[in-house]
Formats: structure tokens, C-alpha cells, sequence
């Protein structure tokens, strides 16, 4: 019997699960450890690489058909590519929440969330970290948006401060996109359902919206919407902070910017108090 | 510091209208370990998540190693150990690396949550394992990972919430001896299962929740005597002598149901009150009678009869579906 497994066998008498050591838990070691486990799989699965291949998947998809579509019909913009670049950002940003999303709900419906709340883990560390994990991959996605957008043609038309500018506003949106997503995520407990449910609005506010095509081709009946939502605030924003060669491109004052950083401070006014409420619940 | 390593005292807890635990009492000595059962949705699982920090109680008092649950929860998660029916771990890291994490959460340093990692995948067997993703394991992997990762630091409570539900004999004895250990090395634990002889054979006393209250407490022996004691079980070779086995056995009869006989039954117990004495004039008297039997032997009562005894459910009912909180 010299094949009885280890635990069996050695008995607890091997005495190799006692120790003596005693939790001495660090909250910095703990966000830092934590934020690691969201991005060391990613990087070692390759998964990390859907970062940069929506993005390019994207542009491709979106620029090749509508840029000649898009020229006969005059935006006043240099090229299609400096019109529809804030659209490959946003849309980069909406991924990566998708993903955001799938991890909390994964951490949610696991248990781990649970198993962290019994254990001597700071309260906000698990959340925190995994949002530390969602910049990092957001400043992937950007970088990679951004590449194709240089690709495509897309130039940044005005000085260093306006392009941190546009840098800046589109990592805003990601935080704001992603923690809304992580606070779905954890709610719904469901990774599935989660992830398929958050394709959609991405994809309607997307279509539907002047980071695609000026509000005036779309039918009168739709146009106050298209106008209106979000992703044509943050489009209009972002192109504003881009600017363009033949000067159409709008201009970054507050009347600009104002609605899209409402936006983004309404998603987070919103989604801050539910994220702080599940991590320190205690029914 | 004589304090019971767990106490209870008089917790209620309600969610909406349902009033999961109506005054529930208890404590559990240092190195004890406490068997907790009851029936579907009695209170077991809100008891461990109360003990565990997971859920405040609405009224009464809760301490786990000498610190309030309640006021110092920190003090608590520090000292306890919780691992449930199914494993939370990290599925895309591999065994070693939810080792080492749980090791760097608790605060070991890098190089000591490192040899932690190894010398605990020696102890449970998954050396071979060691760098596949979690994941992949098998359930019983899967469980053993889940406890090591949970004695990465010394505990000094141990929450068991069905620790051998769907594991293979080799994987539950395992769990049975480290059991053993922690009653050596003074770590109390506190154990829920649906396999009533697995809380005979681990628990040093048991407590049965239902309806939110503790309706009994004692050790295995002190229930199962509290259920009517041994039985003396005749089985004769022809049923058709079981009329003439009554005749013969008279007073030792019970006196509420003397041959209260099933149509059906191919056997008679009567109680042994003085045990092997019962048995022996029970012989006596069959054998004067001339009735040939089969078995004759002196039963105690199973656990499970002690439950459909206490709770009125019949063991079955024991499979544990609540919800945690």
C-alpha cells in the first residue's frame, strides 16, 4: 500500500497542513495580489489579445464599408476615419466592460466573493482590484483603438493638452463603462446571461448614434434620440478634443464637454453606491 | 481565556417574513468538533454564516475565539476557516497559484506563501495537478484544493458546511482524518452533513436545528438513548412462528403494543432496557419455547432513526439545499 494517496496516508499526523503560521494580512499586498489574478491568466491564455483585436475587428469592419459611403455624402471632415474615431474608442471601452462584467459575475456565482468576505480581506480590496485589473486592459484597448485609428488615418489636429484631452475622456468612459459593468455583473450572479444581455447596448446606442454618420442621415423621427444619447455625447466630445484639419470638427469648450461628463457622472453615481453596498453587505 | 472557542447565544435572525433562527444556543469547546444537522432550510446554514461574519444576527450574541462577530468581525475572519460544499477558488489559476494567493492575502511573504504552496500540495496529494488550471480538477481535486487553501495559516475555528458531500471514500477519509487532527492540535470545528454516520463517527457532540431552534444536543450515544435506547431484534426461521415468539417473550413485550405485528413483518424487536440481559432472557425463553430463529441481536438505534424520531423527517430530507445568504 505504499501507493495510499499522501493526505491518507501521512495521516494528520504528518502534520504538513498544521503551521504555525497566523494571518497578518496587508490590504496593499491584498489589492495588489488581487489585481494580478485578474491580468496574469489573461496574459498567459492569450486571452489579453481580444483587447487588442476587437478594436481592429472593429475599425475593419465598420471603416472598410462606410468610408466610401460616408465620402459622397460630405461630413465636412477630412476623412471618415477622423470622423468615426471616437466611435472605435467607445466601442473598445463597451468590450472591455463586457469582459468586466463576465469577471464579477464569475467572482459573484464561484463564491469567491463569499469565501473573501469570511476571510480577513479589506472590504473594498476585491472590487478595487478587480477595476485596477479594468484600467489596465482599458489602456490596452485604447492604445490598440488608437492604432488603428492612425492606421485608418486618424490624427490627433491640435495640441499635446487636447489630445491628454481626448486620451483622458475616453479612459473616463471606460472607468464609468466598466463599473457599471462589475456592479451588473455581481447583481445578476449569471456570467452568461450577463455578458449576451451587454452586447446589445453597445450595439443599438452604437448604430444609433453621430459617432456613426452626422444626426441629419438619420429619419427625422429617430434624429432627437440620435442626438441626444450618450455615445453621440461622448462622440461629439471626443472629436472635439481630436479636431480635424478642415476645422468642422467642433470646439472643446465646457458647452461641449458638459454632457458627456454628466453621463459619465450619472453612471457612476449610480453604480458607485451599489459596488460599495455589495462589498461591505452584511445581511 | 476559559471561553468556548464558539458561542451562541440566543441568536435570532429573520429574512423578510421567513424567520430563519428563533433563538438558537450553543457553544463549542476548544479542539471540539460540534456536529450541526438538521433538516432542509432548519437554520444550519445561517447559523455558519452568522459564525462566519457573512450574515449579522437580528438579536442574541455570537462569539467565535473570544471575539464578537458582531463588533469585531475583522478579529473573526482572522481566525476562522470556511469551506463550503462547493469549492471557491479561482477557476483560471492553477492549483499552486490559488494556493500562493490565499497565502499573500493572509499576509505570508512572497518566498513563504511560495514553500506554504508546495508543502501543502504534497500533504493533499496534488503535486501532479500543481500547474493545471483549477478548473480542470476533478470534484474531489477540487475539494482538497479548496481545504488547503483554507489552512494555508494556522486556523483556530474550522466551518465545515458538508465537507464530503460527492467525494470518493478515498478523498472522504482524508477529510475524516484531517478532522482528527484539528481535535488534536485544539482547532475546533464546526460540521454540517447530510451523512449521519459521518457525524457519528467525527463529532464529539451534536446539536439538531429545526425550525431555528436547537430541538437536541448531546453526544451520538446521549441522542440515540434519548430515542428509546437499544432494541433486542428476533428474526425467527418461519414466520408462521412469530405468534408463538410473542407468547414466549410476554412481559419483555412492550406493554403499549404487545405483538403490535405488521402483516408484513418477518421480524419483532422488542426494547432491551438492560441490554445484553434483555438478550439473553429473550434466548432463554425462545429456546424453552423450541422456536428456531434466524438473528437474534441486540440494535441501538441509528442516527437516522434518531432524526425521523426528533424532527419527524425521515433522513432523506437531510440533503442540504439552502441558499447562502
Amino acid at each position: 500500500m505504499s501507493a495510499r494517496p499522501a493526505l491518507v496516508a501521512a495521516g494528520p499526523h504528518s502534520g504538513a497542513w498544521l503551521t504555525d503560521l497566523r494571518a497578518a494580512p496587508v490590504r496593499l499586498w491584498q489589492w495588489w495580489v488581487l489585481t494580478i489574478r485578474m491580468l496574469v491568466p489573461a496574459i498567459k491564455t492569450g486571452e489579453i489579445l481580444t483587447s487588442v483585436l476587437a478594436p481592429a475587428a472593429f475599425t475593419a469592419s465598420f471603416y472598410i464599408p462606410l468610408k466610401t459611403v460616408m465620402s459622397f455624402s460630405g461630413l465636412g471632415f477630412s476623412s471618415y476615419a477622423q470622423f468615426m474615431m471616437p466611435l472605435v474608442v467607445l466601442q473598445a471601452a463597451a468590450f472591455t466592460a463586457i469582459g468586466a462584467a463576465l469577471r464579477s459575475a464569475t467572482d459573484a456565482v464561484s463564491g469567491l466573493d463569499r469565501r473573501f468576505a469570511a476571510m480577513p480581506v479589506g472590504r473594498l480590496v476585491p472590487f478595487s482590484a478587480r477595476m485596477a485589473g479594468n484600467v489596465v486592459r482599458l489602456l490596452i484597448a485604447q492604445a490598440a483603438a488608437l492604432t488603428c485609428g492612425h492606421v485608418i488615418g486618424f490624427r490627433f489636429a491640435q495640441d499635446w493638452a487636447h489630445t491628454m484631452g481626448f486620451v483622458g475622456l475616453g479612459l473616463l468612459i471606460g472607468v464609468a463603462f466598466t463599473l457599471g459593468a462589475d456592479v451588473i455583473g455581481t447583481a445578476s450572479k449569471s456570467p452568461e446571461t450577463t455578458t449576451q444581455a451587454l452586447l446589445l447596448p453597445p450595439l443599438i446606442l452604437g448604430m444609433l448614434s453621430t459617432g456613426i454618420a452626422p444626426a441629419a442621415q438619420f429619419p427625422d423621427w429617430v434624429q432627437p434620440f440620435v442626438r441626444n444619447q450618450p455615445v453621440s455625447q461622448f462622440a461629439t466630445a471626443l472629436r472635439a478634443l481630436a479636431g480635424d484639419s478642415q476645422g468642422n470638427a467642433g470646439v472643446a469648450d465646457w458647452a461641449t464637454m458638459t454632457p458627456a461628463l454628466l453621463w459619465i457622472g450619472a453612471i457612476v453615481v449610480l453604480a458607485l453606491p451599489f459596488a460599495v453596498r455589495f462589498a461591505i453587505r452584511r445581511s | 481565556m476559559n471561553e468556548p472557542a464558539v458561542v451562541v447565544e440566543g441568536v435570532e435572525k429573520s429574512f423578510g417574513e421567513v424567520r430563519a433562527l428563533r433563538g438558537v444556543d450553543f457553544a463549542a469547546a476548544q479542539g471540539e468538533v460540534l456536529g450541526i444537522l438538521g433538516p432542509n432550510g432548519a437554520g444550519k446554514t445561517t447559523t455558519v454564516n452568522i459564525l462566519s461574519t457573512l450574515v449579522t444576527p437580528d438579536r442574541g450574541r455570537a462569539a467565535v475565539a473570544g471575539y464578537d462577530v458582531v463588533a469585531e468581525p475583522a478579529e473573526v475572519r482572522r481566525r476562522i476557516m470556511l469551506t463550503g460544499q462547493f469549492a471557491a477558488l479561482d477557476d483560471m489559476l492553477t492549483g499552486y497559484e490559488n494556493l500562493v494567493m490565499f497565502g499573500r492575502l493572509l499576509g505570508l511573504r512572497k518566498r513563504t506563501a511560495r514553500a506554504r504552496a508546495r508543502e501543502l500540495l504534497v500533504e493533499f496529494d496534488l503535486t501532479g495537478a500543481a500547474d493545471r488550471r483549477v478548473g480542470t480538477y476533478s470534484g474531489g481535486m477540487r475539494r482538497r484544493i479548496d481545504i488547503a487553501c483554507g489552512l494555508v495559516v494556522r486556523p483556530e475555528v474550522v466551518f465545515l458546511d458538508e465537507p464530503t458531500t460527492g467525494l470518493d471514500p478515498r478523498s472522504r477519509q482524508g477529510v475524516w482524518d484531517l478532522v482528527g487532527g484539528f481535535r488534536e492540535h485544539g482547532i475546533t470545528t464546526l460540521l454540517t452533513t447530510q451523512y449521519l454516520e459521518e457525524a457519528d463517527a467525527l463529532c464529539d457532540r451534536i446539536i439538531v436545528i429545526d425550525h431555528g431552534r436547537v430541538i437536541a444536543e448531546g453526544t451520538a450515544d446521549e441522542l440515540k438513548a434519548r430515542t428509546g435506547g437499544s432494541y433486542c431484534e428476533v428474526v425467527p426461521l418461519r414466520l408462521e412462528d412469530l405468534p408463538a415468539i410473542v407468547t414466549a417473550l410476554g412481559p419483555l413485550l412492550p406493554p403499549e403494543s404487545p405483538a403490535a405485528l405488521a402483516p408484513d413483518a418477518d421480524r419483532l424487536a422488542i426494547p432491551a432496557p438492560d441490554g445484553a440481559k434483555t438478550l439473553a432472557e429473550a434466548l432463554r425463553r425462545l429456546d424453552a419455547a423450541g422456536v428456531e430463529l434466524v438473528d437474534i441481536a441486540l440494535r441501538r438505534p441509528s442516527l437516522d432513526e434518531v432524526f425521523l424520531h426528533l424532527t419527524g423527517h425521515p433522513a432523506e430530507a437531510f440533503v442540504d439545499s439552502e441558499v447562502p445568504a
